[in-house]
């Protein structure tokens, strides 16, 4: 098995990659630049910024094993969604943190006041479907919800990349182009993989149900 | 050689106070080699207009109660979407050979005295350079306390002579396309603002050529940048190269980019929310370290009893 593939089946690696971005978006605070005058906003906008990447790369697993299924490497990964999906979810709530503290005036009033605004409202849905997925996804939920109903929660996450695509475009004033390379790749690689199961689940050309029959 | 006749309100003697007197003023005990040491560090940028100074401070303008935000954040904290988008890059990109000296500006359209004249040669007309410590509320909910060093905007109006029919001014930021360090388009440039001419005629209403007694650098907006206190930062036009007096109402860049969320007056006013966050507080810049608390914002950023009066009967909830 080639060594990347090998790399990646390892549960320590995984963490390590998870757990790295993390030093870089706390550092501000703990190790500001001197002509940063806002470490905590930089921390918050760094945790915001990897949650999308790592929700993104979760979601890539499952289309990346459907369009390679021999590939070691996607094989490889698929192992660790739960890890790297809980991930999503802990780097989100970091940066939602993040903003409470940024927010806090003594009390909740500015907290409260901008959780109302549409941008903040969005993502604080996609911030409720990873909480949801992560609480259901310890196996006494799995077992207690059935895995059926289990997978259509699941797909939920989804929705939650669409409203954090969304957020993250709305934070800027100007659109940031970044919200193009994170989650465009998922976009072709999802519609790649629709592509693909219709292809292999549609009977050939030219044939009809009767003639099959 | 430049002759200056010193308005009658300043203190002969008092050169403007550089950021080393207000740091051992606010911690006398720390080592008396600090605040020499931060100017010492402090980068060697270009230099824009260098007439002026020294500057002196103006008495009128100095509020006890404010503490001045360091230097270094000042100068590295900035929206100057010119030179990028995030709030570090202007530093860097500024400086990477823009040159702000020799800067023409044009000084034009519905004036009787209309001009083009060398920035320092403009200071020197304006009989030289003074301080003032204000406020400075960003529309983005941070605030900062600066001591400007430049002239108020009132004297170069007079030197205009604006006709009866102007109504408004305009200023005009030079167009970077081109320029070294220049970060790509974001905004429709030129980057254009426009104050109500009673406003700019406001005794507050002030043009900076210098921060904290030096040539205002680049990344700030050499040489010449508008100053408005009352009004939230992205009016504050930089690096002008054209005054234009006009009749009807311009249409600021960033109210052509997203009226919904800048309007042409964009008074400081705590009533009145961004569409996506509270303008009711504000963060302050360097206060407190990262974790700093907010203080409340005040309406018209605390200028409430000089320049309420020009909004009288309007509704600063549709003009904001
Ligand atoms: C209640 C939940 C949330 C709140 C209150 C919130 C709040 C914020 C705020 C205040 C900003 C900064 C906007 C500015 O620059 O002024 C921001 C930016 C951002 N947030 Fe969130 N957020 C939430 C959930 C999420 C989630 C779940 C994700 C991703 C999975 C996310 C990703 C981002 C990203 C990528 C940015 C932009 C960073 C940048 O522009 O560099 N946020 N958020
Ligand atoms: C923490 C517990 C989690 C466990 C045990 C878990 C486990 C799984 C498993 C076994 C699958 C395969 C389902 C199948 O192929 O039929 C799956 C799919 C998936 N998981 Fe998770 N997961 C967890 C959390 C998360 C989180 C928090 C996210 C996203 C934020 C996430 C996103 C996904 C996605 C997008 C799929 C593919 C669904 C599909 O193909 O329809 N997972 N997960």
């Amino acid at each position: 098995m080639p060594l990347l593939a090998k790399l990646l089946r390892s549960k320590i690696t995984i963490w390590v990659l998870l757990v790295l971005p993390a030093i870089w978006a706390l550092k501000p605070l703990f190790a500001p630049e001197p002509s940063d005058a806002d470490p905590l906003k930089s921390t918050l906008l760094h945790l915001g910024l990897i949650a999308c990447i790592v929700l993104v790369t979760v979601l890539t697993f499952t289309p990346l094993r459907v369009l390679w299924p021999k590939w070691g490497v996607a094989q490889a990964l698929n192992r660790h969604r739960r890890l790297v999906g809980v991930g999503a979810f802990a780097y989100a709530l970091l940066h939602f943190t993040a903003h409470l503290l940024h927010v806090y005036d003594g009390g909740f009033v500015t907290f409260w006041k901008e959780i109302q605004k549409p941008f903040q409202l969005i993502g604080l849905g996609a911030l409720l479907i990873l909480f949801v997925l992560t609480i259901t996804s310890l196996h006494a939920a799995i077992r207690w919800m059935g895995g059926k109903a289990w997978k259509n929660l699941h797909r939920l996450a989804y929705v939650a990349a669409a409203l954090a695509a969304w957020h993250q475009a709305d934070a800027r004033k100007i659109f940031p182009l970044q919200v193009v390379w994170i989650f465009g790749p998922l976009a072709v690689l999802e519609i790649a993989r629709i592509w693909k199961q219709r292809v292999t689940a549609s009977p050939p050309r030219g044939t009809t149900p009767a003639q099959t029959s | 050689m430049l002759i200056r006749t010193p308005p009658s309100w300043e203190l002969p003697e008092s050169a403007a106070t550089p950021e080393s007197v207000y740091l051992n003023r606010r911690a006398l005990l720390k080592s008396l080699g600090c605040g020499a040491a931060a100017l010492a560090l402090a980068p060697h940028v270009l230099r824009a207009t260098t007439a002026g100074f020294p500057t002196r401070v103006n008495p009128d303008y100095r509020d006890p109660a404010l503490t001045p935000t360091s230097y270094e954040h000042i100068t590295s904290y900035i929206n100057f979407y010119e030179f990028g988008t995030d709030k570090a890059s202007p530093k860097t990109n500024a400086n990477k050979g823009w040159k702000t000296e020799p800067w023409t500006v044009e000084i034009t359209g519905l004036i009787n005295n209309p001009l083009k004249i060398d920035a320092n040669d403009l200071v020197a007309k304006m009989g030289g350079a003074e301080q003032r410590v204000y406020r400075l509320r960003c529309v983005e909910a941070w605030s900062m306390v600066v001591p400007w060093d430049g002239f108020p905007l009132a004297k170069l109006i007079k030197l205009a002579d604006p006709k009866p029919e102007a109504k408004f001014v305009t200023f005009s930021t030079f167009n970077p396309v081109g320029a070294p360090g220049y970060a790509g388009p974001a905004l429709d440039w030129p980057y254009l603002e426009g104050l109500r001419l009673d406003e700019a005629m406001h005794d507050l209403s002030f043009i900076a050529t210098g921060i904290y007694g030096k040539p205002i650098p680049n990344q700030n907006g050499a040489p010449l940048r508008l100053v408005v206190p009352w009004k939230y930062g992205f009016k504050y036009g930089k690096s002008i190269v054209k005054i234009d007096f006009v009749a009807k109402q311009p249409v600021n860049t960033w109210q052509a980019m997203q009226a919904r969320e800048y309007g042409f007056y964009a008074n400081v006013n705590p009533n009145v929310d961004h569409p996506r966050w509270t303008q009711a507080s504000e963060r302050v810049i360097g206060a407190g370290g990262a974790f700093g608390l907010r203080q409340k914002t005040l309406m018209f950023n605390g200028y409430e009893a000089q320049v309420a009066g020009l909004y009288k009967g309007m509704d600063l909830r549709r003009n904001y």
